[in-house]
């Protein structure tokens, strides 16, 4: 097969996780691997691609790609695939990766799967649906470059201890209108909106008071991306204010992971938090409903468990 | 402002779904619903033009059943719908959705086109991508907050790490999260007078669009090995255990 | 009159008979008023006063037209004359404890009311009898009357007097007093809220027959012309002939605020003053219409306050004149959500629930509706089955809700233990309605009530039980207006009878002691007090009573759809409730409906306490059938 591209998106750190996975599993896909990473930092970020696997790295530092965002990737790409003919190009199916190939695929007309968590080949890519109960294989038909984005964290990154090498490519500027970043503004404190996040650590009653939200709030810093909930009975309490609820009469999630620390689990809160993918519930009480419907429960002290979790999440992040 | 929204009849969305034996997922088991995500759109559509006047199309592509879809959304105050259906869409994959959506929005007066960020069926996310680039106009995805701004757009977008400010000329396609709006509930009066506003019911040869193959066809279907669920851990290995599901689920 | 005649007509005129014998009870007999002794007789005094000395107007009428002219036939007749005075002497004491009551007891229920005009209005009233009394004086000072000994206090106030022109002149001012006082008290009535003295009547005449949980229907048929649809209650001129009356029958006495879970719990809604503000509204209508009629919501009554209400029903029920405020209330919701869609937001999820595919408050999959079956012996009918005796409702909690679920599922092994012939419809049962009908969505109560009568006639169901009150309540009373022909037992009631039948034995005799918590939709709504008393007597536990108990129990706080709302004020009504429940000492809190249940073990919780929260139902499958009593 042709050659398999990575879109690896630039962030201030650095090469984004993302595309160190997938460079790590285009390189057993036979065929040539490159990355093309665009935006400020692009190409000092060449070294660490090369060595997960890119032989070439496009790059370009051009500030357009930050504050143009998804349309001058999209029309760079294009005209760089015009002139290399990858077969395959593996987004990460992040916000910018999902801009990036979705606006792609109306210049080349190609196939876009997304939602990918194993890739075969530029003819066929794996998913899961329903709930990932079901494992369906989809062909990949029509012209190349065919497009697949891959869910992050799907491959663990490996380097294959190579070097890259850089060739600078210039932004195109796209024609006609495009959306022009004009501020930016991070919120790692509070994290992102309970409704958005990628895992939600609730609260219940079992906490006691409203101190130990603090606990929760830094297992939320830890895993990164993660949002702090609670239950009615917590915001009745006063202990957060209502915009924390989840459930009925509050917020309803659908995050990745939901992690219910000291909530019983009464049907007002269940409704609002079924939807998550995999739940974890950590109770002292071992009848609590909430552990019936958990992936994983946990009869114990939250007070000893958060903390040491907060802990060992940290060990993980930085080994 | 004349905006156009964009409505996904999508199957139970609190329910199980189902897939058919052709592989692909049931749709007219006669308990779809209008996707609640698009609901976030319609809600800022209906602002809007409230606020600035104008008219809010809604427009879908699906089975026949998606009408209720349109209607919900004409219940909840949009002026008038579009609705797609075609044997020939059944299975069909982004790109053609994005063709047949890009052919019947570009029919119509928009300042403006909403999607939701993702269907709560298929979620893709890519194809508002693909359709403002089909339809040459500005898109920004993942917006939270969105006013108008003399010929531009002023949008709040979603990033990982909070949020950025951007800016896009008229006309131009957003796709909104469920932070956005607080969708409202429609009154009985709006469900009566959608009934008289009007619909369009249109084929994909009405719209000239003529290759409808998809891209993707599904190879196989395999029951994925049954989860661990439901296991109850007590000991010592408990915080491991968390950290090891977190690792599994991909979100550290 | 003029607004009644153009009122929303109310079909309130079947089964005179019933409405006579409560215009008996009532009116003459006061038994409203008697449910608090004092203020009862202070009424029943000056109301009983008012109806025997009415002849005495008339007489003093003809006294002033033809000096010394009494009545022909009774006029002079002694027991006459002592009826006079007996009750002219009671009005003067129910004035008196009147104002013992306004000036000294001050109780709180009179916050809000218009103080100045009941004390014009009882000085009036003490004027009319004080002349009367001392008319009679003069009149026995002076030799007119044949039988003073008839008279005691009259004759006693003769004392006062001579016999000569001085008193002459006297009988002459207090007759023509008596007169005009009667007459300005006459014109002063229309304005003020003795006005109830005409309009208390005939609205206890057009009152509610029937269970006070049934709504009136509001037909809805989406097919009609926009003009023809009304939707609730908007303007003033949307409420009907007995809500208006209602209005004006109002005296302010506050008996309803007394009883009030949102009033008691620091909320806005007050009955008495939602009723007293639609009045000011209704009273400030433009009569030449140049002025357009502003909504009522929110410009007469908050919309906070109209979402206050848990339409438990405890302010009708004290209500001496029957006000029914909570038909009222849902009138205004009905046009807030079905023409306004404005109400709590977080009540969305409810209606979305209830409306969706899978037509239940919660969104739950209809397919779930059996998972509380687990091991027990159930019949789950299919289409085209043999219909069972009883068809066992479940309900949306029963079938969802932890907590009822244990209810669903010690009722299913009772009935099974007392060989009942009962069987459940699983998937195919929907939600009654009910919270949509509370919140005012009739429309969707409309459709799920006529789908699921549809449901029983083809499944044969000629009986049904049902654990949850709100569930009993709609089907049992409000069906039989959607083509329900339906015989609906509560299960404490089925359980009692079968108790009594003894097809169920009580063997484990439990010890400790319990407190029973009245279900609003079960008690004060359909009057079922003993049926869950007798279980729980059945079961060994020593029962004692709250405070308020049967018809007068206080709300959980979840009626009214206010389950699916957030509930703010100074406390909340569940823990109030829950803290009167802790204060009898009991170890157990019994309850009858999964909506109680929730509130009150949420309240427990809450509170910390030991206190265990159980239906009646599993406290009986305990004694009888020896469950396990694993505390939830």
């Amino acid at each position: 097969m042709g050659a398999t591209w990575v879109y690896a998106e630039v962030t201030p750190d650095g090469a984004h996780p993302s595309a160190l996975e997938l460079l790590t599993k285009a390189r057993g896909l036979g065929g040539e691997v490159a990355a093309v990473a665009l935006g400020p930092g692009a190409s000092s970020t060449a070294k660490e691609l090369g060595e997960h696997g890119a032989t070439m790295v496009y790059a370009s530092d051009d500030q357009a790609f930050a504050d143009r965002p998804g349309r001058t990737a999209a029309h760079t790409l294009h005209a760089l695939a015009g002139q290399h003919s990858p077969s395959l190009i593996l987004f990460p199916g992040t916000y910018e990766g999902r801009d990036v190939a979705g606006c792609l695929q109306a210049l080349t007309g190609s196939t876009l799967m997304a939602n990918a968590t194993d890739v075969e080949s530029s003819s066929r890519a794996r998913t899961e649906i329903l709930g990932g109960t079901k494992i369906v294989d989809v062909n990949l038909a029509g012209p190349e470059p065919r497009l697949v984005l891959v869910r992050p964290k799907s491959f663990p990154p490996e380097p294959s201890g190579g070097t890259a090498e850089v060739v600078a490519v210039d932004a195109v500027t796209p024609p006609g209108a495009t959306a022009t970043v004009v501020e930016r503004h991070a919120e790692a404190a509070s994290g992102p909106k309970l409704e958005e996040a990628n895992v939600v650590i609730a609260g219940g009653r079992g906490l006691g008071g409203p101190e130990p939200f603090a606990m929760l709030d830094d297992l939320a810093a830890a895993i990164g991306g993660a949002a702090v909930g609670a239950s009615r009975a917590a915001v009745d309490a006063g202990w957060v204010p209502y915009a924390y609820q989840v459930g009925q009469t509050g917020k309803t999630v659908k995050p990745d992971v939901y992690i219910a620390a000291g909530i019983s689990g009464a049907l007002q809160h269940v409704v609002g938090m079924k939807g998550a993918k995999r739940i974890v519930a950590i109770n002292k009480d071992a009848d609590a409903p909430i552990l019936k419907i958990a992936d994983l429960g946990v009869v114990g002290d939250l007070f000893q468990i958060v903390p040491a979790l907060t802990e060992e999440v940290r060990r993980r992040a930085s080994s | 402002m004349n905006v156009t929204v964009l409505a996904k009849f999508v199957p139970n969305p609190t329910g199980t779904p189902s897939l058919g034996p052709d592989n692909l997922l049931i749709r007219d088991a006669g308990d779809g619903a209008l996707d609640p995500g698009d609901e976030y759109g319609l809600e800022l559509a209906l602002q809007l033009v409230e606020a600035g006047g104008g008219e809010v199309t809604v427009v879908s592509m699906g089975p026949a059943e998606a009408l209720a879809g349109v209607q919900r959304g004409l219940a909840m105050g949009a002026h008038r719908g579009v609705l797609v259906t075609d044997a020939s869409l059944r299975g069909a994959d982004a790109l053609v959705t994005a063709r047949v959506l890009a052919a019947a929005v570009g029919r119509i007066d928009y300042d403006l086109v909403i999607a939701g960020v993702e269907s709560t069926d298929g979620y893709t996310g890519t194809m508002p991508a693909t359709l403002a680039e089909l339809l040459g106009v500005a898109a920004v995805t993942a917006v939270r907050k969105l006013e108008p701004d003399g010929d531009d757009f002023r949008a709040e977008r979603q990033t990982e790490s909070g949020y950025d400010v951007l800016t896009a000329p008229k006309p131009a396609l957003i796709t909104v999260t469920a932070g956005a709006t607080q969708p409202r509930y429609p009154s009985l009066k709006g469900i009566m007078a959608a009934k008289s506003k009007p619909v369009e019911t249109v084929s994909a040869a009405d719209l000239g669009v003529s290759d409808l193959t998809p891209t993707q066809t599904v190879a196989a279907v395999t029951d994925a090995p049954a989860k661990a669920g439901g296991e109850i851990v007590t000991g010592d290995d408990a915080v491991a255990r968390i950290a090891d599901l977190l690792a599994d689920a991909k979100v550290i | 009159m003029a607004l009644l005649r153009a009122a929303r007509p109310a079909a309130r005129t079947a089964e005179p008979g019933a409405r006579a014998r409560r215009e008996l009870a009532h009116v003459l007999g006061q038994r409203k008023l008697f449910q608090k002794a004092l203020p009862g007789v202070m009424h029943a005094f000056i109301f009983w006063g008012f109806l025997v000395l009415f002849p005495t107007i008339i007489e003093a009428m003809l006294a002033i037209v033809d000096d010394g002219r009494s009545l022909p036939v009774i006029g002079q007749a002694p027991w006459f004359l002592f009826v006079v005075d007996l009750f002219a002497t009671l009005v003067a004491v129910g004035v008196a404890i009147a104002f013992y009551i306004r000036k000294v007891q001050r109780p709180d229920r009179f916050r809000g009311s218009h103080m100045e005009e009941a004390d014009k209005i009882l000085l009036a009233i003490l004027g009319i009898v004080a002349t009367l009394l001392l008319w009679n004086a003069t009149k026995i000072a002076l030799g007119q009357t044949l039988h003073p000994g008839a008279e005691p206090v009259a004759n006693a106030l003769s004392n006062l007097f001579g016999t000569g022109q001085p008193t002459e002149t006297l009988e002459r001012v207090f007759v023509w007093s008596h007169v005009l006082i009667v007459l300005s008290f006459l014109a002063y009535l229309p304005k003020s809220k003795h006005l109830h003295i005409i309009t208390a009547a005939p609205n206890v005449y057009f009152a509610k027959n029937g269970p006070r949980g049934r709504l009136e229907p509001e037909r809805i048929d989406l097919e009609a012309s926009e003009e023809d649809l009304r939707f609730g209650v908007a303007t003033a001129k949307d409420l009907s002939k007995k809500q208006l009356l209602d209005l004006f029958s109002c005296t302010e006495c506050g008996r309803c605020q007394e009883v009030c879970p949102a009033w008691n719990t620091g909320k806005p809604l007050s009955p008495k003053l939602l009723i007293m503000d639609i009045r000011d509204a209704v009273v400030a209508i433009d009569p030449t219409g140049t002025v357009e009629l502003q909504p009522l919501v929110p410009n007469a009554v908050t919309d906070e306050v109209v979402w206050d209400c848990v339409t438990c029903g405890a302010c009708v029920r004290e209500c001496p004149v029957d006000i029914e405020h909570v038909d009222t209330i849902v009138d205004l919701r009905r046009n807030l959500v079905m023409a306004e869609s404005r109400f709590p937001t977080e009540a969305g999820t409810m209606l979305r629930g209830v409306e969706g595919p899978n037509e239940n408050p919660w969104g739950q999959p209809a397919s779930a509706r059996t998972d509380w079956i687990g091991d027990i012996p159930v019949r789950v009918l299919a289409a085209g089955d043999p219909a069972p005796e009883y068809l066992f409702w479940v309900g949306c909690a029963g079938a969802f809700d932890d907590r009822a679920k244990k209810t669903t599922q010690s009722v299913a092994r009772l009935l099974n233990a007392a060989g009942v012939d009962w069987a459940v419809l699983g998937g195919r049962e929907r939600c009654t309605g009910d919270p949509a009908r509370r919140m005012g969505h009739e429309y969707l109560f409309q459709m799920l009530a006529e789908q699921n009568v549809a449901t029983f006639a083809d499944a044969g169901i000629t009986k049904v039980v049902a654990t949850c009150a709100h569930c009993f309540n709609t089907l049992a009373n409000e069906y039989p207006d959607y083509g329900a022909n339906l015989e609906v037992v509560h299960h404490t009631e089925l359980l009692s009878h079968l108790l009594s039948e003894r097809k169920l034995l009580t063997t484990a005799g439990a010890n400790g002691t319990v407190t029973y918590h009245d279900a609003c939709y079960l008690g004060r709504h359909n009057g079922r007090f003993d049926a869950p008393r007798d279980v729980l007597g059945s079961t060994g536990l020593t029962a004692t009573e709250m405070e308020r108990a049967r018809e007068r129990s206080f709300c959980c706080g979840a009626g009214g759809a206010r389950m699916w709302m957030e509930e703010d004020g100074d406390a909340r009504i569940n823990d109030t409730r829950f803290a009167e429940a802790a204060g009898t000492g009991a170890d157990t809190l019994a309850v009858a409906c999964p909506y109680c249940f929730v509130m009150l073990d949420d309240a427990a919780k809450a509170a910390g306490s030991e206190m265990r929260v159980a239906d009646v139902a599993t406290l009986l499958a305990e004694a009888t059938l020896g469950e396990p009593t694993a505390r939830p």
